[in-house]
């Protein structure tokens, strides 16, 4: 009797340098497999991207340009949807992804008086339903929202024209002839 | 004539003091080696227990330590990487002991000391938290420039440009409000206007050991320590007078893609630091003067940088010592803020061409620390923390400020038994603001803590803390205060367990808060970067957080470990920035948010002492609980291993890094900055390489490395619109005489 724990002993022993043995094996094979697979997982990452190519063509002014201090911007814009709520704007413009989009910028604007100007509109390839120009009226978004916006003018479906015309942009060339005629005293119909 | 006599007596008295230390007291030196290579080890800190005074060893390896009264003491023999040893010393009067000791590496690093965890050393095995340990080598190894090039590679962390996140704790929030805690010596580490971290100013040369606290640190250290708790801990001063030298040259890459390239000469970065060391009787003294040049991968990314930096060290007696540090930086650099595009990614977007910043950056502090008896031990301690800058920009507003903050705090340590050691302390800060972004602000605080540990049995271990802060912000020069609540009280438990010799739980629960950033309740811009304004919020509430872990470390034969923890952090009016309704960017309290993870580490010798493996993995699950999203800047996986091949003269280390691809992001940040193709995002896939030669062997004292940083050139993001740097070699040499 007096034997048995020292047989226990003997055994736990032996059981845990088998355990040793055992996890370096493991450990070995682990790490060299988490060596194998940090090589293969690599690519390059990032690269550029492909150049927006869009749309472009020329903006008429068909009518005389109202007091200065009541544009405070002018802005194209391209968007996918068609037709325009209050939300779908906001959510269009504010929310990824994007599906409206503004030329130059939020808080910059096109050049003002012109009769005429050539514009080149960068975009992604897609389906642009509705292109025109916007006249920002005010700075109040606080209180009127999106209404500090007014459409002046946007690009025509050719086979009816009170209708707004889709632009198909392509990643291999740029889409021109996307004419739009602006007039600041007879607005087309508001989408908002 | 009075006056000559006194000179003459005072000079006797002196050289009466000089002669009797010297015939009544001891001196303990020697050289300590690599017990594999029998290299000579630099940086070994050679403690006298009992006493202040201690040592480090110089580029050859030898220590001394003078004037010990004679008695017999315990020393302990420490460096990272090398097991601990402690020998008895019998010191006799006028004597001098010379011993040359032998170091055995080691991959397990259960036996360091750690001081950050409970403001006293204590072994990592008695830490009832997740710690993690950089090491001078590792950041001499990885020719580390700025301190943030290796706290990537630390277990549970990752950096989103300059902030970093603690098991993702902080995400990205603009440049303000780190809910980090990062300390120097034990002293905090932000600048007071925008309370974030400025990496580059403090020396990685300076560096001895930065230890990495998961999980709130509030209960010690009060505001920020929200996430964690990063401290840095500065090298001692060489026993023997030394001269050292760093030299770093480090030549970028060629983008692979055309439209990255951007300048046809080789980009640079580069930098040089002399130091000089020694000791004039009692007084220890450090001296190092920096200078670097990063000419950068990018367009419009130049940075100058000169620095300085010093240490006093001044032993009063056998018990008590006083130390000085200052250190500041000056810097001149352009500004990045992000991309034009995607496409040119190496250029910045048109406005922030021609911007400059200068800026003055630096801190001192002073640290008194007193041995009462056996078991009492006293320290007082403080520090200045300025910060300078001016945005000189051309064309758009000049934005300056001028930050000054400064805290004073004592700590007391009474160790009533060896299974009873209390630590109390307190504090007092300061803040003042002057800025035109900011306004002309100010603040004060004060906290109180308390800490027991107790061993009710010879394996069990319980550590129990509270802390009370009290800070008052006012909007101006103290007249106008705040409505935030001033008071917060943070406590903390943790348990540790040990099944048996080798294996040890441990449980903690800690709560951390931090306070708004004086720029995030006063920022006030309307023309910058961005082209939204940004306007203040006076209400903002301290933001906190309640978190949970349980860990258990397994010791797998003499040297392999695994350790395992799981985690949660839940989080309180987290303060980020949004797009308000009149389209102006605001900070406010927004968010209610939930951390869950698990953490496992492996480390493991393939070959003994010679193949070494470092392999840990992160998994978080952060929710934004407010909309039930993903938390935003948050990865979901961290994985970093590391392998080094330590032959006699050559090392040879790959490290590789791995931080999932982040779920969501500020998406108002990329629409109104606007941030061109600031969406694209990739997950991060990192190798470095690096190799080093002791040129010691060949007689010349001095260590070789080379490195490649980002070895397969691989192209990613941090920051939103800001591509990380490309492949980059780095040679550097450094050593002393």
């Amino acid at each position: 009797m007096n034997y048995i724990p020292f047989i226990n002993y003997y055994r736990i022993c032996i059981f845990q340098i088998q355990l040793l043995q055992l996890e370096t094996k493991i450990m070995k094979r682990i790490s060299l497999i988490i060596i194998c697979i940090v090589f293969i997982g690599c690519d390059r990452g990032l690269e550029p991207s492909k150049p927006k190519l869009g749309f472009a063509g020329t903006i008429y002014a068909m009518s005389s340009w109202p007091q200065q201090d009541s544009i405070i911007r002018l802005l194209l814009f391209a968007s996918q949807i068609y037709p325009l709520d209050s939300t779908s704007v906001y959510n269009g413009l504010m929310k990824l992804p994007q599906r409206i989009f503004l030329y130059p910028s939020i808080n910059e604007s096109l050049p003002l008086g012109f009769d005429s100007i050539s514009y080149s509109f960068p975009l992604e390839a897609g389906i642009y339903n509705y292109v025109g120009v916007v006249q920002q009226i005010d700075t109040d978004f606080v209180n009127k929202g999106i209404r500090v916006f007014r459409v002046v003018g946007f690009y025509k479906n050719p086979e009816n024209d009170t209708l707004p015309g889709t632009v198909i942009v392509n990643e291999y060339e740029q889409i021109k002839g996307i004419n739009i005629y602006i007039d600041f005293y007879n607005l087309v119909k508001q989408p908002f | 004539m009075k006056n000559k006599y006194i000179n003459i007596l005072f000079s006797i008295f002196l050289f009466t003091q000089f002669v009797i230390s010297q015939t009544t007291r001891g001196i303990i030196k020697g050289a300590i080696y690599d017990e594999k290579t029998k290299e000579p080890l630099p940086g070994v800190n050679i403690y006298v227990k009992g006493t202040t005074k201690g040592a480090v060893t110089n580029s050859k390896g030898i220590f001394e330590i003078k004037k010990i009264v004679p008695g017999t003491y315990d020393v302990r023999i420490s460096l990272l990487g090398y097991n601990n040893i402690i020998k008895k010393i019998d010191v006799q009067p006028g004597t001098e002991i010379n011993l040359e000791i032998f170091l055995t590496p080691t991959t397990i690093q259960t036996e360091q000391v750690i001081v950050t965890a409970s403001r006293r050393e204590q072994s990592l095995r008695e830490v009832p938290v997740s710690v993690s340990t950089v090491t001078s080598k590792m950041i001499s190894d990885r020719v580390a420039v700025r301190l943030d090039d290796v706290v990537r590679y630390v277990p549970g962390v990752n950096m989103t440009m300059d902030q970093v996140n603690i098991r993702g704790s902080s995400g990205y929030s603009r440049g303000v409000g780190s809910r980090v805690l990062v300390l120097i010596d034990g002293l905090p580490y932000l600048t007071g206007d925008t309370g974030e971290i400025t990496w580059e100013t403090f020396p990685t040369h300076q560096i001895d050991k930065v230890e990495v606290v998961k999980g709130p640190g509030s209960s010690l250290y009060g505001s920020n320590a929200l996430g964690g708790v990063i401290n840095i801990i500065t090298k001692q001063i060489n026993a023997s007078p030394e001269f050292q030298y760093k030299l770093f040259c480090g030549i970028y890459d060629q983008a692979k893609y055309s439209e990255w390239k951007w300048s046809n000469k080789t980009r640079f970065n580069s930098g040089l630091t002399l130091s000089y060391s020694g000791w004039i009787d009692s007084l220890g003294y450090l001296l190092s003067v920096s200078r670097s040049v990063d000419e950068s991968y990018r367009a419009n990314d130049v940075y100058h940088r000169w620095g300085l930096y010093s240490k006093l060290s001044y032993i009063l007696s056998e018990s008590n010592n006083l130390t000085l540090i200052s250190n500041v930086q000056w810097r001149r650099h352009q500004n990045f803020f992000w991309w034009k595009s995607l496409n040119e990614a190496t250029r910045p977007a048109d406005k922030q061409l021609n911007w400059v910043v200068n800026s003055t950056r630096g801190n001192v502090s002073v640290s008194y620390n007193s041995i009462i008896s056996n078991n009492f031990f006293y320290s007082l301690k403080g520090i200045y923390h300025g910060n300078f800058w001016k945005d000189d920009s051309s064309g758009l507003s000049n934005y300056v400020s001028a930050s000054h903050f400064a805290q004073l705090e004592s700590q007391f340590t009474y160790t009533f038994s060896q299974k009873n050691i209390l630590t109390t302390g307190m504090l007092i800060n300061y803040d003042r603001v002057f800025a035109n972004i900011f306004g002309y602000r100010s603040s004060i605080g004060a906290a109180f803590y308390a800490q027991d540990e107790i061993v009710p049995a010879r394996n069990f271990r319980i550590n129990a803390g509270i802390r009370y802060d009290w800070q008052k912000i006012w909007k101006d020069n103290f007249h106008t205060p705040l409505s935030i609540s001033p008071s917060e009280i943070n406590p903390k438990l943790g348990i540790m367990y040990s099944i048996t010799p080798s294996s040890t739980i441990r449980a903690s629960y800690g709560k951390g808060f931090r306070y708004p950033s004086i720029s995030e309740l006063f920022t006030s811009v309307y023309e910058s970067a961005s082209s939204l304004p940004v306007v203040p919020n006076e209400e903002l509430k301290p933001e906190r957080s309640n978190s949970y872990e349980i860990g258990y470390l397994q010791l797998i034969g003499e040297h392999s470990s695994l350790d395992v923890s799981i985690f949660q952090n839940d989080f309180f009016d987290l303060i980020e920035a949004g797009v308000n309704k009149r389209n102006e960017i605001q900070f406010t309290n927004v968010t209610r948010a939930r951390i869950k993870g698990f953490e496992v580490g492996i480390q493991y010798e393939l070959i003994k002492r010679t193949l070494l493996t470092n392999l840990n993995y992160t998994y978080m699950d952060p929710v934004d609980l407010t909309q039930n999203v993903t938390l935003k800047f948050r990865p979901r996986h961290l994985f970093y291993g590391s392998m080094e091949l330590n032959l006699s003269k050559v090392q040879i280390g790959l490290d590789y890094r791995y931080v999932s691809r982040v779920e969501t992001i500020d998406e108002d940040f990329v629409k109104f900055a606007p941030i061109i193709d600031g969406d694209k995002r990739v997950p991060i896939k990192v190798i470095d390489l690096r190799t080093s030669y002791n040129l010691l062997s060949i007689g010349i004292p001095a260590r070789l490395s080379f490195v490649i940083k980002n070895l397969t050139n691989y192209y990613y993001i941090e920051m939103l619109g800001n591509i990380a740097p490309f492949r980059t070699y780095y040679l550097s040499i450094e050593g002393g005489f």
